[in-house]
């Protein structure tokens, strides 16, 4: 057929409109999903690709929620391929990562003298997978809680739990080291 | 009146009300409302205050995080999508069905 030439152009501005200025916080939740540069700009490279294929179906509203979801589709596709056994049981995996996360550290250590930056750090890479992931989506990447839960496939009241836990626990250690208020009386 | 009535209303909100609520104002990811209730307590009540800097700082500080980021991959994919915005379209692409994700 020979029609196409002025849906193209149409469908390249739509796609300059609404794609491009997400594209670094795509790039950040992928870094966020996969903790790998490489992997994170094959998954970006993908999620953009397919965009640009379904733009011309999206209505214009929410582009970075219409993202995500292809993001997310995207990264279950890519898993199903590379490791088909993760997607059967996601709970299941999930609860795997964190005990293989939490290991052999006790997140009450004590610590004395420690910047607050350096606190908070020890403290984010001790958390289970779970909890880390939506204090990177949320807090790192920018993402409200609406669109954390749509790249998770989670409720939002599952991301919002989640992330005051982890902060919680943040916020605890913190405290064993004299960088916040003892008692958090609330 | 109704002035009155929005006064009682912000002062409403107790400690353990606040404490449930503080993160998620300071996400802002709570209605106008209770936002404007938990501020007007924590101007009131030094611990909560206190609690509400400690989550701020804490999440400044997982913000921070975000600098980190290797920028080259950033760099490369925005050339990537600005030459599928001008139409440089790898074929296998452009051969495909709109519709795919």
């Amino acid at each position: 057929m020979t029609e196409p030439a002025p849906k193209n152009l149409a469908h390249e501005e739509a796609f300059a409109l609404h794609v491009l200025p997400e594209v670094d916080v795509l790039y950040r939740v992928a870094l966020s999903i996969t903790h790998n540069p490489a992997d994170a700009e094959d998954l970006v490279q993908d999620t953009l690709l397919r965009a640009y294929r379904s733009i011309g179906s999206f209505d214009g509203r929410h582009p970075r929620a219409w993202l995500l979801t292809i993001l997310r589709h995207t990264e279950i596709n890519r898993h199903r391929r590379q490791r088909p056994e993760l997607m059967r049981d996601p709970d299941a995996t999930m609860a795997r990562q964190a005990s293989t996360a939490s290991t052999d550290r006790d997140p009450e250590d004590i610590v004395i003298g420690e910047t607050f930056d350096a606190v908070v750090e020890e403290a984010f890479t001790a958390l289970p997978d779970k909890f880390r992931e939506v204090i990177e989506l949320v807090d790192i990447d920018g993402l409200s809680y609406r669109e954390a839960a749509e790249v998770l496939g989670i409720p939002e009241g599952t991301v919002m739990s989640r992330l005051h836990r982890a902060r919680a626990r943040i916020r605890r250690r913190l405290a064993v080291a004299g960088l916040a208020p003892r008692k958090g009386m609330l | 009146m109704s002035l009155r009535r929005t006064n009682r209303a912000e002062r409403k909100m107790n400690c353990m009300q606040v404490g449930r609520a503080l993160q998620s104002y300071l996400d802002d990811e709570i209605d106008d409302l209770t936002a404007r209730r938990i501020a007007a307590h924590l101007e009131d009540c030094r611990r909560c205050g206190m609690e509400a800097d400690a989550y701020s700082e804490l999440k400044r500080a997982l913000t921070r995080r975000a600098d980190r980021i290797d920028h080259e991959p950033m760099d490369r994919l925005r050339d990537f999508s600005r030459r599928l915005a001008a139409g440089d379209v790898p074929p296998e692409v452009g051969a495909e069905n709109p519709g795919g994700a």
